[in-house]
């Protein structure tokens, strides 16, 4: 195992960028998406809402890619924070205010919470175990949501007001939602942004460079003296936290919350959107969930009986032939253009010898 | 006496879960696949089974050995062409490979076969009570629980006793060795990989009675499989039968004794046990 | 004088509709087309097509379109969702479908800000329709067509003691209620009763716990689809109606999925709103076109005549008010409206905006080889009870 990682480059070194001052020219290219989604709201008439629900499984699949992507804790459970969230962002807008921040906020702030709680009891393990582990408190989430009838309406679901104007505070009147989910759908847009700047700091951070040392060989992480496991704990619980947000932004864009925001599917969705982007890299959780999302709604409108034909067939094709997702199309259709050949940004945690043992942590 | 039932009940039900994920629990060990579309060919198995039945008459127990048979070739297929370039990559790019797969596999079954459960097609010998003179007792699930056993004792004396087992258990263990050795590994895993399946799909038919036979099999009783695979042991046969029967009993009493409860009993064990023991009950050698 | 106004009004609208361009209507249909219910979105889409068939794709030259979207199951969140995309997006005047209680309550907010009409073609709470003024059922509610088993089993069927045993969601707490309050009230004893959540997938648990009981009678209430067939056979299994115990069922034992069941479904009870074996005249149009179009096992249930009716409301609308109806207008027409549907002569409540219609008592039998439920008994027109025992405004 050591010596297949010895062969991959090293750590990279170069200090990471941060700040304004930092930025250059040829970083122009981050106003594309965003601009795109600006635009989108001023010129997709009618498709306001199939955006913000887009927008929204952006910013869960981010969450994922910290987790994931970057971190390399492989889960399958990631529904719990999104459903988490959801459900707390819905059941205080039934009881306590409809205000939608103080919403999101303490959806956010009990997902986040949550995460670190269970990220404490399974980041020890590894592998198979810990994906179960993840699949197996997501189930329990599952149920908890089932039976809890009182509070989160069970196999009915939770009917979530409609959310007060934003910003109504001091006397401000603040913006409607309307029905044409129009604010919904700035708002949303908003607080991806801001989830978004996050994230790009913490990956840049010497905290995310540690978790990048962390997936590619954790052993000589802690070598060297790091903790291992608190940053892998702080990953998962800022993942979670992220992945929350998410569940509170659908819960007041539909404004109704079922059991499916806690189901295995969902996770697995997400998964497969991460995937097809191409994780680590920040924008491959717009393209996979933007062409995911795409190619779902145009299979669903052709026949809604086999969509799931697509879907499969279309992960099918980016597991076999696509490495490193869209992303990774995009770097070499790049490249071509430049002339030159692009380096693989980083070793892909991805590539582990059959041979090796990956079921559980031997300590 | 309640207690008798549940055990019965919760045996009859383990035996089916042993049967389709003893095969899951070799290849994911062997070849450290995560096989997600392992219920795939269970799924496959009882269609087929059900297709051999109504529309050519072949009796029953006939039909569950030719589900095998067929599901064992397509998933020997399947393992040369699907799964090969795939021992390379890690879980991540395993499990959405597969979970594509179940989606592919759940749509082609609602092409074929309609949205509807299939029909039932039990023979008559199965489809009465048994006198177990405290109690009659449905004897399909005794039937279950008998085959279920025979089958369990002929795969002790396949792996544990033979040489092929031998040779499967070095390579499980070590396969680096094991290719040292001069272990045919590629060979050995596309063997197993037809066993895997055919025996997913000689439990998946046999056990239609209890999972009934629809489009989203494949993905509703997933997790089961992935539980007792994970609980008994990566690659551990004995591991894999401790943990179907105790799945299945612990289900079946949860649902008796606290059905509010659902099945977060189940799963509240699930995660206490693999914290307690990430590599599962009874783990190869190679885990510990 | 009033019928030649109406008249009148009504050759002013065809002249009207042949001056205009012809339009397309379209109408938003959404249900479960994949996952444990995907019977009710194949059942929806082979009844409309097959009323299409019969009855033309055009409305005095306008296009009458059908889109079909899928919620995968009980999924409110999505089912929200696709009819916010329908009417937003497709700009569809009517939405349709819903073959759960919970994809049609997501949506009742949605269509009474945007006064779009949606006829249920099957969930069957009864609160539905009160949840806003622009749903139309044209299937039943769950109390109309159970009221009748509990009275008959104890009145005829000799049965003192039962277990209930329903999905827990709304639709099962509904029929629970007014099995148990029919039961009792004829003086029969309810010994144990159970609520399963709607992902269980092992009945046997909850059939042993009912049989344990030692109650004459097993009463059931799970949705139809691979669920309700695991339940059935599960009951069958268990000997317990070797032992005598009698099954009291509704959906759960349709003609369509009696063969999935086998013959151990044979002398099962059950009340419902449509006999699929009645041989009213719109029924066995229904029958001959269903076979014609998907094969000899095409076989009707609840959800195609709930859809069959729907979409001949739908049309009828449409022939009267023109391409350009209003929500208001719909509904208003539905309400008091009467006509024979497959199941029977039917009748839209002018208030509650429900179905109200005759409940006939059924048994299974084989005929000719095949698995088949024969009316024994019909009962008259009956409103739906919760409604009665809950008046509006309260």
């Amino acid at each position: 195992m050591s010596d297949q990682t010895a062969t991959k480059p090293a750590l990279d070194f170069t200090p990471p960028r941060s700040g304004l001052a930092a930025l250059q020219l040829r970083d122009a290219w981050h106003l594309l998406p965003w601009g795109i989604a600006i635009a989108f709201y001023f010129y997709a008439d009618g498709f306001h809402s199939f955006g913000t629900n887009v927008l929204i499984m952006v910013l869960f699949t981010l969450s994922l890619d910290l987790a994931l992507g970057y971190a390399g804790i492989i889960t399958l459970g990631h529904a719990a924070f999104f459903g988490i969230g959801a459900y707390t962002a819905g059941v205080v807008a039934v009881h306590m205010t409809t205000d939608p921040i103080a919403g999101l906020i303490l959806a956010t702030i009990l997902a986040g919470i949550l995460g670190v709680l269970t990220g404490m009891l399974i980041l020890h393990t590894q592998g198979v175990a810990m994906f179960m582990l993840t699949l197996a408190i997501a189930s329990m989430f599952y149920e908890v949501a089932n039976q809890w009838r009182s509070v989160t309406g069970g196999d009915d679901g939770l009917t979530v007001p409609r959310s007060a104007p934003l910003l109504a505070y001091f006397g401000f009147a603040g913006f409607r939602f309307d029905f044409r989910g129009m604010t919904g759908y700035l708002y949303t847009l908003s607080v991806v942004f801001v989830w978004f700047v996050i994230a790009w700091r913490i990956v840049k951070s010497p905290f995310g460079r540690s978790l990048d040392g962390i997936r590619q060989n954790p052993r000589r992480m802690r070598a060297i003296g790091t903790p291992v496991w608190w940053r892998l704990v702080a990953m998962y619980g800022i993942s979670a936290a992220m992945a929350g947000t998410a569940g509170g932004l659908q819960a007041q864009a539909t404004r109704l919350v079922g059991l499916t925001s806690l189901e295995l599917q969902l996770s697995g969705i997400v998964a497969v959107m991460l995937v097809l982007g191409g994780e680590r890299r920040l924008y491959g959780a717009f393209l996979g969930a933007v062409f995911f999302m795409a190619v779902q709604d145009w299979a669903a409108a052709v026949n809604p009986v086999y969509w799931m034909f697509v879907i499969g067939g279309l992960l099918m094709a980016v597991v076999l032939f696509l490495e490193g997702g869209l992303m990774g199309l995009l770097d070499k259709i790049f490249g071509m253009f430049a002339g030159k050949r692009v380096e693989n940004a980083q070793p892909s945690s991805n590539e582990v010898k059959a041979g090796e043992v990956k079921t559980g942590d031997a300590k | 006496m309640l207690l008798f039932t549940i055990l019965l009940d919760g045996i009859a039900y383990g035996m089916v879960l042993f049967l389709i994920s003893v095969g899951l629990t070799v290849t994911m060990g062997l070849m450290r696949v995560v096989n997600l579309a392992h219920g795939s060919f269970a799924m496959l198995g009882g269609y087929l089974s059900s297709v051999m039945i109504r529309h050519y008459g072949v009796p029953f127990i006939w039909s569950t050995l030719g589900a095998a048979i067929v599901c064992g070739l397509i998933g020997g297929l399947a393992e040369l062409t699907i799964y090969r370039p795939l021992y390379r990559k890690g879980d991540l790019a395993q499990v959405l490979l597969t979970f594509g797969m179940i989606f592919v596999s759940i749509a082609a079954m609602t092409l074929l076969f309609g949205p509807t459960p299939v029909a039932e097609s039990m023979p008559k010998w199965l489809e009465g009570q048994i006198d177990l003179g405290f109690r009659t007792y449905p004897s399909y699930r005794l039937f279950l629980i008998g085959v279920g056993t025979l089958l369990a004792i002929v795969l002790y004396f396949i792996i544990e006793r033979s040489l092929f087992g031998a040779r499967l258990r070095a390579a499980v263990d070590d396969p680096g060795m094991a290719r040292a050795l001069g272990i045919n590994v590629n060979l050995l895993f596309t063997l197993t990989f037809i066993g895997g399946c055919a025996l997913a799909g000689f439990g998946g038919a046999i056990g239609a009675g209890i999972l009934p036979i629809e489009p989203f099999y494949a993905l509703k009783y997933l997790v089961l499989f992935l539980v007792v695979v994970v609980i008994g042991g990566l690659g551990s046969f004995r591991g894999s039968l401790a943990a179907a029967l105790s799945v299945g009993i612990l289900d079946t009493a949860g649902k008796y004794l606290v059905p509010q409860l659902g099945s977060f009993l189940l799963w509240f064990i699930v995660f206490g046990l693999l914290l307690w023991r990430p590599n599962g009950l009874l783990p190869p050698k190679s885990a510990t | 004088m009033k019928k030649l106004v109406g008249v009148l009004a009504g050759a002013a609208f065809l002249a009207s509709a042949a001056s205009a361009q012809a339009e397309v209507i379209k109408i938003g249909l959404i249900a479960s087309f994949s996952g444990a219910f995907a019977v009710w979105g194949q059942q929806f889409r082979q009844s409309v097509e097959a009323y299409q068939k019969v009855n033309g794709k055009s409305v005095d030259g306008h296009e009458i379109q059908f889109i079909f979207r899928d919620n995968g199951g009980a999924d409110p969140a999505k089912s929200r969702q696709l009819a916010e995309e329908l009417i937003l997006r497709e700009k569809v005047k009517f939405i349709t479908g819903f073959e759960l209680t919970p994809n049609a309550l997501a949506v009742a907010e949605l269509i009474t800000e945007a006064k779009i009409p949606t006829v249920i073609f099957n969930a069957a709470t009864s609160m539905i329709t009160r949840s806003s003024p622009y749903f139309v059922r044209t299937s039943m509610t769950v109390q109309q067509y159970v009221a009748p088993l509990p009275t008959w089993a104890v009145k005829e069927g000799g049965i003192k003691t039962a277990y209930t045993v329903v999905s827990d969601y709304a639709p099962g707490h509904d029929a629970e209620e007014i099995f148990i309050k029919n039961f009792e009230a004829a003086g029969g004893k309810i010994l144990g009763k159970d609520r399963i959540p709607l992902n269980v997938t092992d009945f046997a648990p909850y059939i042993e716990r009912a049989g344990a009981s030692g109650a004459q009678a097993v009463y059931v209430f799970i949705p139809a689809g691979a669920p309700s067939v695991s339940l059935v056979r599960e009951f069958a299994k268990r000997g317990l109606k070797d032992k005598g115990v009698k099954l009291l069922a509704g959906g759960e034992v349709q003609e369509i999925f009696l063969p999935a069941i086998g013959d151990d479904v044979i002398g099962t009870i059950s009340s419902a709103h449509y006999t699929e074996t009645n041989t009213n005249p719109e029924n066995i149009l229904l029958r001959k076109t269903l076979v014609e179009m998907f094969g000899k096992d095409a076989t009707p249930d609840m959800g195609t005549v709930g859809a069959w009716d729907g979409t001949k409301l739908i049309y009828e609308a449409i022939k009267q008010f023109g391409p350009k109806i209003t929500g208001d207008q719909f509904v208003n027409f539905a309400k008091g409206r009467k006509w024979d549907s497959p199941r029977g002569p039917v009748m839209i409540d002018p208030v509650e905006r429900d179905i109200i219609q005759q409940v006939y008592m059924r048994r299974v039998e084989k005929r000719d080889g095949k698995l088949v439920n024969i009316d024994f008994f019909t009962s008259g027109m009956v409103k739906d009870p919760w409604k009665e025992a809950r008046p509006a405004g309260k």
